[in-house]
């Protein structure tokens, strides 16, 4: 994975972003489970990165760890972590 | 030494060039590498080896080359580890040979070795153990290792180019050449990266037709289509590694000073055609300066026109090694014997081209080349290069032969230069007709094509060339016509039978060289498996097979069928070790390009930096920023002059830079709830005007930051944050606001640059303000309680004047426009508030007990700081959840407290680790500040230590074995000065 695509920006460079953490929860309803009970699926991360170095939108990547290819890029906006 | 041997120029220039090697002075031409040229002088021993300082001679003529490694300029533009064949000579260059001392001739090393034998496998680990490795290793790394790093570098800055494309070809010979014009022509976008100098790889040597002109003539026209289609050719430039879709590429191997680069290549697919990398077959003593690759010979002569010696003994077991004889014949060199490990009647029987085999065989034999089949070169014989080959025959019956020489080239098969997938995660499979491995798995965007996809013939490698462009362009998108793939001709395939190592008794195995670069043998191999090492990633790591700047280049592979056959295994199940990048040694000044000295961080300036800088203020780092530590002249040394600044506080005043601080404004008609969200405590009980200290937390429930929080208006607030902190907590706001609070009415603004902060503390910074604001601030001023802020105007720019303390004084937080913070500065010194630093200020804060990042160290929970209230007051903030977690509660949790010495004097520093006499080895806290307080005349700390030993009164001992002094300590309430806070609120 060399670009990611911002919503706002377009196709940008890769260390323009800073990839803060994973999503989403395995499950169960607590605050731990939230915390620290996350998916390693090698097929599918779900991941909150931010444009730092451009617009600063955080962005909700989904990308295939096994790949290391970007699956699909939206604004977080609302998706809670 | 043998005289030099016949020379003819090289295929690159004309003219001569000078240089030194080991002090001494030689001539090389135009075009030579550094190789070439000592060979052409009569140099045959060009290093030693790592282990046991064995002298060794070269291997190679390219990228495989293990043994000459030179250390090349001097002083503080030294570059170690560069392999001679890679090394383009120029005027004046000054090489080193390596691992030796005193001389390359006489090593102290080898002649220790020489009366111990030969040191196996795991040695180094099973000898020097007791008392321990530690005691052993600096006298063992002074006599191992490669080149020594440089104690100083004073390196030119590289260049730095990225680029992009399409398809990024590796390797410009045969198939590489028909990868990128296919692609090309089909409209994709290509740069082709070609580690040698001139493009073309085995054409040099293999004279082929293709679309019915001379390989010579088809090289030519096609360079010329290249650069017509905009392909971008790199020659000298070597892919070095793959960074997840970014290569790395490093022109100009060694990375001369002033003339290499270091490209960032970001290319959606990553066509590998870097060729394959012969490999030689082992025998005893194969480590001889002589021994080297056919191939290697083959470079030599026809692009140096360097005769590696006079007479030659071939090992092969391939038929490639008949032409190559007689390529080696007509270039004027003996070729005493062909020993080639198949048996005849592998050989060419029934083959379409037999016929021209046998008569290359015939006109050989007429040469005197005497064709040895079905045997095996076994042992090397001579002392400080070969005098002699020892053959003997497979089978058993036959009769030992000796044959003098003084050259044995030996050629073992080609191995698929896999390296950017061995890297990474590509699978590799074993392909016997090879003896070696070649990629699993093709994707789209990374293909293996031509020799590094085991298509070892010139035909098939240029067709599976023109397939891997085709297909990389149409993944690109690219919907050119391609054009029809080359018709190629050129030699016949090798019809080689994988052949890895003669026969040997095990006495001998001490003496057959894997990999010559890290001195491993078929014995250490052996010991390995014996000591239950055998998958293939542990016998490297045991036996440092494929380690180092060779990452099994010349070795992986031969390793691998050796391990094969000691373990009654196939290779394919034995496998390959993954090597690591860089492919060839890269400096660390290439990488860092101008992220050098000053530039490796950006630095963040406030306004008053250079005020700082002028009048004797000591900076250093604080995060990005640059901050004043105390002021030169306020004391004869750090310590004097931080305690003399505090000093000056509490007596009357002064003022410090606080600039740095993070400010963001959280503005919006939700703005208080997000902040009641944020922080432990709640903002939205602030009343406009007023301020209050906040702690934050993140989500685990770990303290994150503290800070005050400003309310401006109903719907916008002030928040800082600590200076080390200010761009993570604007990321921290934003994020939480993009994943929560989006859809609500709060916006996260940084203000941090718009705003400088000037703190004037002490008695008389309250009669000082109102003295120099003027008039219109004396009302305000006298009013302002503590925690209350006001804004007005000064020299005509905006002011914000917070009452808040971080000293314990009564103090003032002037926040103004960065315009005018020098003025009021100047103003506020030329007042009689004369500058402290952040030691003072240290001084002042442990005093009285606040917090910074030493306590709030991520490690602590607002419950273990004593922030209780603060919790109780909150609902539902970030982080509050996690804090009911059991352990949190725990009477082993840590608690903040004051420390003073047991007897009133003694010194204590931070980073002792707090004991109980009853367990004077297991320490149940540690110290986290300590300063020397002039105003209490003695030693203050704070600590971190557990709750069932902080009661107040309690004696625990400050261990601080490191600097050697333990001091019994008392436990005291963590303010350790005005509990009432009287000061500050006057
Ligand atoms: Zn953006």
């Amino acid at each position: 994975m060399t670009r990611l695509a911002c919503p706002f920006c377009g196709p940008r460079e890769l260390r323009e972003f800073e990839f803060h953490k994973t999503g989403p929860a395995a499950g169960g309803q607590g605050e731990f489970e939230r915390v620290y009970l996350r998916v390693a699926d090698p097929q599918l991360s779900i991941e909150h990165w931010q444009h730092v170095g451009g617009c600063r939108a955080w962005l909700l990547v989904h990308r295939n760890p096994s790949s290391g290819l970007p699956l699909a890029v939206e604004l977080l906006a609302g998706n809670a972590p | 030494m043998t005289a030099p041997p016949l020379r003819r120029g090289t295929r690159l220039g004309s003219g001569t060039l000078s240089f030194t090697f080991d002090g001494r002075r030689y001539t090389g031409q135009v075009g030579d590498c550094a190789a070439s040229a000592l060979l052409a002088n009569g140099v045959r021993l060009m290093g030693r080896s790592v282990k046991y300082r064995r002298r060794r001679g070269l291997l190679g003529a390219g990228p495989e080359e293990p043994n000459a490694l030179f250390t090349v300029g001097t002083q503080a533009q030294l570059i170690p580890n560069v392999q001679a064949t890679q090394l383009l000579l120029r005027e004046g260059l000054t090489l080193r040979s390596q691992n030796r001392w005193p001389s390359l001739q006489v090593d102290l090393a080898s002649l220790l070795q020489a009366g111990g034998g030969l040191f196996g496998a795991g040695f180094y680990y099973k000898t020097f153990m007791w008392p321990s490795w530690r005691s052993y290793e600096p006298l063992i790394r002074r006599l191992a290792g490669l080149g020594d790093a440089p104690l100083a570098c004073d390196l030119p800055m590289p260049a730095t180019e990225h680029l992009d494309c399409d398809v990024l070809v590796t390797g410009a010979g045969p198939a590489g050449l028909a990868a990128a014009l296919a692609a090309a022509r089909a409209g994709a976008r290509i740069v082709l990266c070609e580690s040698e100098p001139l493009c073309g790889g085995e054409l040099e040597f293999e004279r082929g037709r293709i679309d019915g002109q001379d390989s010579d003539s088809w090289l030519a026209a096609m360079l010329t289509e290249l650069d017509r289609l905009g392909v971008r050719v790199l020659t000298s430039t070597t892919v070095v590694a793959d960074n997840h879709g970014e290569f790395i590429a490093h022109a100009e191997p060694g990375g001369l000073p002033g003339s290499n680069t270091v490209y960032r290549i970001r290319a959606r697919t990553m066509i590998a055609a870097a060729g394959a990398l012969e490999r030689p077959i082992i025998f005893a003593n194969n480590d001889l300066p002589g021994v080297m690759l056919l191939g290697a010979a083959e470079r030599y002569l026809a692009r140096y026109g360097t005769a590696v010696g006079r007479d030659l003994v071939l090992f092969a077991n391939h038929d490639r090694a008949y032409a190559s004889a007689q390529r080696l014949l007509v270039g004027g060199m003996r070729v005493r014997a062909i020993v080639d490990a198949r048996t005849d009647a592998h050989s060419a029987v029934g083959l379409s081209d037999g016929n021209a085999l046998q008569s290359l065989k015939g006109s050989l034999a007429t040469a005197g080349v005497e064709i040895l089949s079905a045997s095996a070169v076994t042992i090397a014989e001579g002392g400080r290069a070969v005098r002699a080959a020892r053959i003997a025959p497979l089978a058993s019956g036959g009769h030992e032969r000796r044959i003098s020489c003084d050259t044995i080239l030996v050629s073992g098969g080609w191995s698929p230069a896999l390296y950017a997938d061995l890297h990474g995660s590509g699978a590799h499979a074993y392909a016997p007709e090879l003896g070696s491995f070649v990629a699993a798995a093709q994707s789209d965007w990374h293909i293996h094509a031509g020799a590094a996809n085991g298509r070892l013939d010139l035909a098939a490698a240029m067709s599976d060339g023109h397939a891997a462009g085709t297909r990389a362009a149409a993944a690109a998108g690219a919907t050119g016509d391609s054009g029809s793939p080359p018709q190629a001709r050129g030699d016949p395939p090798p019809r080689l039978a994988p052949f890895a190592r003669s026969p040997c008794p095990l006495v001998g195995e001490k003496r057959q060289f894997i990999d010559l670069q890290n001195d491993v043998t078929v014995a250490d191999l052996r010991i390995a498996l014996a000591e239950g090492f055998s998958d293939i990633e542990h016998v490297k790591r045991y036996t440092t097979l494929g380690i180092g700047t060779d990452q099994g280049r010349s070795s992986a592979v031969v390793g691998a069928a050796i391990l094969a056959e000691l373990k009654g295994e196939s290779p394919a199940i034995v496998g390959i070790s993954r090597s690591r990048p860089p492919y060839q040694p890269v400096t660390m000044r290439s990488i860092a390009g101008f992220h050098h000295g000053d530039a490796v961080m950006i630095t963040r300036r406030t306004p008053l930096h250079d005020w700082h800088a002028a009048h004797g203020g000591v900076l250093e780092p604080m995060g990005l920023w640059m901050r004043p530590r105390f002021y030169r002249a306020s004391g004869a040394n750090a310590a004097d002059a931080a305690v003399a600044e505090a000093r000056r506080v509490r007596a009357h005043g002064g003022i410090a830079d606080s600039s740095t601080l993070g400010k963001l404004e959280i503005a919006g008609p939700e703005a208080a709830a997000f902040l009641d969200f944020m922080y432990l405590g709640k903002a939205s009980t602030i009343r406009v005007g007023r301020s209050r200290y906040m702690v934050s937390l993140r989500e685990d429930g770990m303290v994150l930051d503290d800070g005050l929080v400003l309310r401006l208006a109903e719907d916008r607030f002030l928040a800082t944050t600590s200076s080390g902190h200010g761009t993570h907590m604007l990321s921290h706001f934003e994020h939480y606001q993009a994943a929560r609070w989006s859809a609500r009415g709060a916006t996260v603004t940084d203000l941090t640059d718009a705003w400088a902060v000037i703190v004037a503390a002490g008695p008389q910074s309250r009669s000082t303000l109102a003295q120099l604001l003027g008039a219109a601030w004396q009302g305000p001023l006298a009013q302002l309680g503590h925690m209350d802020f006001t804004a007005g105007r000064y020299a005509g720019q905006d002011l914000r004047l917070l009452r808040a303390s971080f000293s314990g004084e009564l103090a003032f937080e002037l926040h103004c426009r960065p315009a005018i913070a020098a003025r009021l500065w100047e103003a506020l010194n030329a007042a009689g508030l004369t500058p402290y630093g952040l030691d003072a200020l240290d001084i002042l804060r442990v005093e009285k007990g606040y917090l910074v990042s030493s306590e709030l160290n991520g490690q602590t929970t607002p419950l273990d700081l004593g922030m209780e209230a603060l919790v109780i007051s909150s609902s539902a903030c970030l982080g509050q959840a996690l804090l009911d977690r059991p352990a949190f509660h725990e009477a082993s949790r840590p608690r903040l407290v004051g420390l003073r010495a047991a007897d009133g004097r003694a010194p204590f520093l931070a980073g002792a680790q707090l004991t109980i006499d009853a367990a004077p080895t297991r320490p149940c806290g540690y110290i986290t500040s300590s300063v020397y307080s002039p105003t209490l005349g003695e030693w203050l700390g704070l600590a971190l230590l557990a709750r069932e030993r902080a009661a107040e009164g309690a004696t625990v001992m400050a261990r601080d074995p490191l600097r050697g002094r333990n001091t019994p300590v008392r436990v005291v309430s963590p303010v350790h000065f005005d509990p009432t806070s009287a000061r500050m609120k006057v």
